[in-house]
């Protein structure tokens, strides 16, 4: 006990700063753990409050998780959460890094800011705003594309009845959403580097090619590999906007536009048992942990600077 | 790095500590009140009332006003909350959740759904209460509200006495009709749709024929268990069974048809993901809708487009959950003073002055008499302007400038004109088969809309969403539902 409070003290400064941080997390991430218990309770109001009606439910074991894997919609609606978060990462990662090279090779500063600009925005619309920008391009007879499919004779488009072409469109608008804000981060890290490294490596002869894949990517890997492993937790979460919002909630796109969160919401809107959506929730958060306790396993055994812990 | 981290998790100890000293404190202190509360069995009570709607400006200022009057009737005050349309349902179950305190709670099959929530524990069952404290309510409201609204045989809430039965009509924007002479008297079932539709089709290439949005239902005589599940029971049934409607000849018929529309493009193209048909209608650019309707709606529906709107029966007149469960106001199941909130619903729904002042605000300010029973808006009252449908009896309101006299005759002919579906006042508990429904309801918002419309073609789709929804299980819920059922009717005697 001493021992501790010595350690308190000492570290008094390190301890304060984490403080405002510690406190978000215990309210906001650790308190309602507790919370976890509905899922195997099935939900009933108690007049007394919340905490009374956590006591007073019934216990139901696992049935609130039964509904995630009845019928043929449980295989879709994981394969589609998993491929297009695995998608989303993949690609993602490869055009955010692009495009913040790109911009630190940029030599007139202002135009940098400008495009960064231009691509950060994206990020702070609402999906719903983001919907009715698809729409306005894709609307069957009103949209922007179907317009210029029609000046060259092309016959006009169902979008939203037809499935095939929505992986594509899934994924391009994730993409210019998100871009600008991942891609800032690696810019910030990028800015961080050293410049004396290319400075030597210009006296060396190396060309900007060269620079780039041997001093600028090698740096940039631990906060790649960070951010990656970040994503991989969240793999089974989907943003549920980007797949409820963007196809306008069409039934005839569900077989690519459904996933676990969209599938929760509308089998529960309904009847609103909150004992199966917090039961959704948990196996998503405990199939995400155990992903990313994998993910950083490896990347341990690869690299120990790298991982997360 | 080990030591640090241990004393991070000191920290976060004594921070959990601190905090449930905290909330121990904070609860201590609500227990002294209500003990102290409760001797004073004089002192006047305050009843917290939470409705749908936008807030509007005025609503403190109002409540000021009527918290004035009730506490010379009731020896109460009156607080309303109002919570926006979209916001409603979410909001309100957390409130129940929590624990928030409330005593009034406005709830609706379409709002915060009534007989779940009453299944749940949200509202407090009322059958003493009534007895008591409710005489008014049981003489002025049509007693089919009241059995219409039981859940598993006792009254959780008061439903507002306003039209009872559902009846659809086909609506017509009138400028069209006039112009082309066209000759609505004949049109009654979806298919004698068709001259009129084509017509249009034909002379108006830009308007919309036949407008509707993504929760278009064709009426065939069936009464739906659940609204939009696929279980219902015929109309004129006799043996009470339950069936997919899907498999149903009419509603096979009625999807042919409505296919056969969308192909020749009466039908917009995009009408299975169209949230509202707010757009035409504001617009003018439409033809011919389908819509539910009450006693004058068509002076209603005129007045608030600003043209001349005709409408012609295209349904019987049916009294069934939906139409009962339309706007309920139930007290919260953790009101401090239920006794206190019924007398005031009871006073709500039989005292005129109240309840006008509830809707249309403070006279003088916010509106202006006339005569003994119509009145007029005073500019003020925009920033008090209520759904009188949310708020109790629409019977004791004072009428518009423009309506007839005999508005409120009118409903009460309407009401009892209406026919009771055989299952009304059943409700369906899916708590057994929760599993189920989740996946059923996954393929009703698949397949429901794209064939109600008529965007896809029933020939080969209806077998496809049949299918499916035997494999979510539809018809485990169905032979759920069909005992229940049949429970209920023995219990009823029907």
């Amino acid at each position: 006990m001493a021992a501790l409070f010595k350690n308190l003290v000492r570290n008094k400064v390190m301890l304060f700063m984490v403080l405002p941080g510690a406190i978000w997390f215990f309210f906001f991430s650790y308190l309602p753990l507790i919370g976890t218990v509905v899922a195997f309770k099935q939900y009933r109001f108690n007049r007394e409050g919340f905490w009374a009606s956590i006591v007073t439910s019934k216990w139901v074991g696992w049935d609130n998780f039964k509904f995630l894997f009845n019928g043929s919609d449980a295989y879709i609606i994981t394969r589609n959460t998993l491929l297009y978060n695995i998608a989303f990462i993949v690609v993602g990662l490869v055009l955010s890094v692009a495009m913040a090279v790109l911009l630190s090779e940029l030599v007139g500063k202002t135009l940098a800011k400008i495009y960064q600009t231009g691509m950060f925005l994206p990020y702070f619309l609402s999906w719903v705003i983001v919907g009715y920008f698809a729409f306005s391009f894709l609307s069957m007879d009103r949209g922007m594309v179907n317009q210029i499919l029609g000046w060259f004779g092309v016959e006009r488009v169902q979008w939203y009845s037809d499935p095939k072409y929505w992986p594509y469109i899934l994924i391009f608008v994730n993409l210019w959403k998100a871009i600008g804000y991942n891609s800032v981060i690696y810019l910030a890290s990028i800015l961080g580097i050293d410049r004396s490294l290319y400075e030597a490596a210009m006296i060396d002869g190396a060309s900007k090619r060269q620079q780039i894949f041997n001093i600028t990517l090698p740096l940039l890997s631990p906060i790649i590999i960070i951010m990656t492993l970040l994503a991989v937790g969240r793999i089974f979460y989907a943003d549920f906007g980007l797949f409820y919002q963007v196809p306008r909630d069409s039934g005839t796109l569900y077989s690519v536009t459904n996933v676990i969160d969209t599938y929760v919401y509308r089998g529960l809107k309904t009847t609103g048992e909150i004992g199966m959506s917090t039961a959704a929730g948990l196996y998503q958060s405990v199939v995400g942990f155990i992903l990313v306790m994998i993910s950083n396993f490896i990347v341990r055994r690869m690299d120990k600077d790298s991982a997360l812990f | 790095m080990i030591k640090s981290r241990r004393s991070f998790s000191f920290v976060l100890a004594m921070l959990m500590a601190f905090v449930l000293v905290l909330s121990a404190c904070g609860g201590s202190k609500n227990n002294a009140e209500g003990n102290s509360n409760e001797p004073a069995v004089e002192a006047p009570v305050n009843l917290i009332w939470y409705t749908i709607g936008t807030p509007q400006q005025d609503v403190d200022k109002v409540m000021e006003a009527v918290s004035k009057y009730t506490l010379e009737k009731i020896n109460a005050t009156i607080t309303m909350k109002m919570v926006d349309w979209g916001d409603y349902p979410q909001k309100l179950q957390v409130n129940v959740a929590s624990g928030e305190p409330m005593d009034i709670i406005f709830t609706a099959s379409g709002g915060f759904d009534y007989v779940q929530n009453a299944r749940k524990g949200a509202f407090m069952e009322m059958d003493d209460l009534l007895e008591k404290y409710g005489k008014g309510i049981k003489d002025t409201i049509d007693p089919a509200f009241l059995e219409g609204s039981k859940v598993d045989g006792h009254n959780y809430g008061i439903p507002a006495n306003k039209e009872l039965p559902q009846e659809n009509v086909w609506r017509f924007n009138k400028n069209f009709v006039d112009k082309y002479n066209l000759d609505i008297s004949s049109v009654r079932s979806l298919e004698s749709l068709e001259p009129l539709l084509k017509t249009i089709k034909e002379k108006e290439p830009n308007v919309t024929a036949f407008g509707m949005d993504k929760n278009f239902l064709p009426n065939i005589p069936y009464d739906y268990v659940i609204q939009n599940l696929p279980m219902a029971v015929k109309l004129d049934t006799t043996d009470y069974k339950i069936v997919n409607i899907l498999e149903t000849p009419e509603m096979k018929q009625a999807l042919t048809t409505m296919h056969k529309y969308y192909e020749a493009g009466y039908i917009a193209p995009e009408a299975a993901t169209t949230g509202s048909t707010n757009d035409l209608t504001t617009s003018g650019n439409w033809f011919a809708d389908m819509a539910q309707t009450q006693p004058l709606a068509d002076n209603l529906w005129s007045a608030s487009y600003g043209y001349p709107v005709v409408s012609t029966p295209a349904s019987n007149s049916i009294i069934n959950n939906n139409s009962v469960q339309g706007s309920i106001m139930a007290i919260s199941a953790n009101s401090e003073h239920p006794e206190k909130a019924m007398e005031f619903l009871n006073l709500l729904n039989t005292d005129p002055v109240l309840r006008n002042m509830v809707d249309s605000g403070i006279e003088g300010e916010h509106y202006k008499k006339i005569d003994d029973t119509h009145m007029e808006n005073l500019p003020a009252s925009k920033s008090y302007d209520m759904p009188s449908y949310s708020l109790g009896n629409n019977m004791l309101l004072y009428l518009n400038p423009n309506d007839q006299s005999d508005k409120w005759e009118q409903f009460k002919k309407f009401n009892a004109e209406g026919v009771d579906s055989p299952i009304l006042s059943f409700n369906f508990d899916g708590t057994k088969v929760a599993t189920e429904m989740a996946a059923v309801q996954n393929v009703k918002e698949q397949f429901w809309a794209s064939l109600m419309t008529g965007t896809v073609d029933p020939d080969e789709y209806l077998p496809k969403a049949i299918e499916k929804f035997k494999e979510a299980g539809l018809d485990k819920v169905i032979a759920e539902a069909q005992t229940q059922l049949d429970a209920w009717r023995t219990a009823n005697n029907k």
